[in-house]
């Protein structure tokens, strides 16, 4: 090993200790313990932890409550994703134009929700969905649209928290994607305008481009997040109505930390583990084919 | 620690790097009471706790640091704290809870007789499994029904009938009168209701040594078919909790004209009089299918924990909230009821207010002492949730309860049979 070697190992040591401990160890552990059934008996006499092997698997494939929460997070993802970022990349273009003023003053209101708590703000979204007293029921009524149950209607509920997670979400992405359309040349731009090219064909040929990179992270890491859904239906809903807003995140923690069925939780773990593996690398490969990794 | 704000140097990045490492240090430095028993309680308990306190550290010179925990997140605080060893030295907890945190070995069996004898009969077991007392028995809060006298007088009730049938009517009655209104506050995630009913009714809900789930008997058919019935007729809204930010105005605006609650009510009638005065509510007990019958309640106790490092201050402040003048100090306070025989002498305790609770006592619904009970009863609410939101009919939804109830004692089944759990 030479010096330069070893000067490097040295530094990165105390990270790669940092991270077998807290995130190699941890998922060999889960993954111990997914294959017994470790639950509150054994927490009282470890002599009751039997090893089942594929049973916890098995078990939660013929759970309708797992099936229903792997479909919710489904949708949450499906519907949430593209909203998330079309909302952070509609308002990036928006704070990105020149004719735009107060620009610093935009950002931060933009992205306060993202930093503001959780639990303070999905109690003001409840007030804003109440069906009887909400604001978004009376703008609604506004228009002539008869009265949502927004919280209560087990159709209803998972717009409705995505809404909000949308809401609470976008300003991450869009400081991210406003930091990228920075860097989108300008002189590029100004020819393709001289060229006749319409506002659609500089975006799709100039801008895309440039924040593609930014736009592939985005998408990984909302991919991910909304996977990992959780706070928001735990403050709000609670998983109601009729747990219509369980996620699989939801689902595990019931389990887990409620109920103290850690062996069924970590085989949840390790399944959302390998379908969040199993997308990004999806994501990666598309990322590479328009070479923007 | 740092210089004062006013010099410039006080911002230099020397400062701010001493006052972050500080502030860092502080944060794993036991903190200023740590001579200080601490105490777990919840809702109202853990809120009002600290007003007992001044008199007993007058007492003992034993400070008390109490922490209150919501209820939606009191289950998971304690077992986590249990198996991470940040047990507090005393915690309150529901009757229904003592078996599963005795077993997993997170409490110290009482060690003093004289602290659980003298005791109201309808306590008398919610501190015992397994016939070892491991919590004392601290205060009763049965489910009874407030009314808005001024509602239901409009349609000629003095009071809500005791028999399911009357009172059902009468809610058909007021509804009539005020169909944008409601009549029965009892969203569909308060498991409260229908295991008053179950209970009225005499099911046994579960079966096998309590290994099995046994929901689709013909008394706990009865129990929910009443049940869905009051959703049915549109007497009570299908919703949750969490849509009712708060219960207490919804009452007091006259949204719901009955209100079953526990006497924690009392404390929230008397807070908030100006939203609803005295002469516009009654309470009564909860109606039975032939008259008033058994209603579910939460019975608190206290605990102390085995890891406790200090038992003994520990069980001291446990025989301090457990005394006669204690509890009778937190029933003026939160409104629940003593669980000390010796203190319903008193003349506080004749309040007319209080006669249904006090009549209520003597019916408690008996539950399944065994570890899973509280799950059991959740999921069988969530069923039940579907069912009257129309997802399944009542034969799929008593099968779906029996199911899911099977599949959670499982675990209990096996070591059942295998002996190894009486």
């Amino acid at each position: 090993m030479t010096r330069q070697q070893r000067t490097g190992w040295l530094f990165t040591a105390p990270v790669l200790a940092i991270i077998t401990l807290v995130f190699v160890l941890p998922t060999l552990m889960a993954l111990a313990l997914s294959v017994t059934d470790y639950s509150v008996y054994a927490l009282a006499d470890w002599a009751n932890l039997d090893f089942i092997g594929v049973g916890n698997f098995t078990a939660l494939l013929s759970t309708p409550l797992f099936w229903r929460a792997l479909g919710n997070t489904a949708l949450f993802a499906l519907f949430g994703v593209p909203m998330a970022i079309g909302a952070s990349l509609a308002a990036a273009l928006l704070l990105n134009d020149a004719t735009v003023r107060w620009k610093p003053l935009w950002r931060v209101a933009l992205f306060a929700p993202y930093v503001t708590s959780v639990v303070a703000t999905a109690t003001v979204w409840q007030y804003l969905l109440n069906t009887r007293y909400g604001l978004i029921n009376y703008a609604l009524s506004l228009v002539g649209v008869a009265p949502v149950d927004w919280l209560g209607d087990p159709r209803a509920s998972i717009p409705a928290i995505l809404l909000f997670v949308t809401w609470k979400i976008f300003g991450y992405n869009m400081i991210l994607f406003t930091a990228a359309l920075s860097t989108v040349p300008q002189d590029l731009m100004e020819a393709a305008r001289l060229d006749g090219a319409s506002r659609w064909g500089r975006f799709r040929h100039v801008t895309l481009p440039a924040i593609g990179p930014t736009l592939l992270l985005a998408a990984i890491m909302s991919v991910a997040g909304f996977l990992q859904l959780f706070a928001e239906p735990y403050v709000m809903t609670q998983g109601g109505p009729a747990q219509s807003t369980v996620t699989v995140l939801y689902f595990m923690f019931d389990e887990g930390f409620k109920w103290w069925n850690l062996g069924q939780a970590s085989a949840v773990a390790l399944i959302l583990f390998v379908v969040i593996l199993a997308l990004t690398f999806i994501q990666t490969r598309i990322g590479r084919r328009f070479e923007w990794l | 620690m740092i210089q004062p704000a006013f010099t410039p140097d006080a911002f230099s990045r020397r400062a701010v790097l001493a006052a972050s490492l500080a502030l860092a240090g502080s944060g794993c430095v036991p903190r200023a009471d740590a001579g200080a028993v601490r105490l777990w309680a919840m809702s109202y308990e853990g809120d009002y706790s600290p007003m007992l306190m001044p008199v007993f550290t007058r007492q003992t010179g034993i400070d008390v640091d109490v922490q209150s925990l919501p209820w939606t997140a009191a289950h998971e605080k304690l077992l986590t704290a249990h198996a991470g060893g940040a047990m507090p030295d005393v915690m309150m907890l529901p009757a229904g809870w003592v078996g599963e945190f005795a077993i997993v070995g997170a409490l110290a069996p009482v060690g003093d007789p004289s602290l659980v004898s003298g005791l109201v009969p309808a306590t008398l077991d919610s501190g015992r499994y397994g016939g070892v007392h491991y919590a004392v028995p601290w205060s009763v809060a049965p489910q009874a029904q407030f009314y808005r006298r001024d509602l239901l007088a409009e349609s000629g009730f003095a009071k809500p009938p005791a028999d399911w049938s009357g009172w059902r009517d009468m809610g058909r009655a007021l509804k009539r009168r005020r169909p944008d209104e409601w009549v029965f506050l009892m969203p569909l995630n308060w498991w409260d209701m229908l295991f008053t009913l179950a209970g009225q009714t005499g099911a046994a809900m579960l079966r096998d040594n309590s290994t099995r789930g046994n929901f689709t008997s013909p008394a706990f058919a009865e129990a929910l078919g009443f049940y869905k019935s009051l959703y049915d007729d549109k007497l009570a809204p299908a919703m949750l909790s969490t849509e009712l930010q708060d219960p207490f105005a919804a009452f007091a605006q006259g949204q719901f004209a009955i209100y079953p609650r526990s006497p924690a009510m009392l404390l929230d009638l008397h807070r908030r009089r100006a939203e609803i005065g005295p002469d516009r509510w009654g309470v009564v007990r909860m109606p039975g299918p032939r008259g008033p019958a058994a209603a579910s309640g939460v019975s608190a106790t206290l605990a102390v924990s085995s890891q406790s490092r200090r038992p003994q201050d520990a069980w001291a402040l446990v025989r301090y909230m457990t005394s006669a003048p204690a509890e009778l100090h937190f029933q003026r306070l939160i409104g629940s009821l003593p669980a000390r025989a010796s203190a319903w002498d008193d003349p506080q305790m004749q309040a007319p207010v209080l006669q249904p609770f006090r009549d209520q006592l003597e019916q408690p619904v008996a539950t399944p002492d065994v570890v899973e009970w509280e799950r059991i009863r959740i999921e069988v609410q969530l069923v039940a949730e579907r069912l009257v939101r129309g997802q399944l009919t009542m034969a799929e939804a008593m099968r779906t309860m029996n199911l899911r109830a099977d599949a959670i004692l499982a675990k209990r089944r096996q070591l059942v049979s295998a002996g190894r759990l009486a």
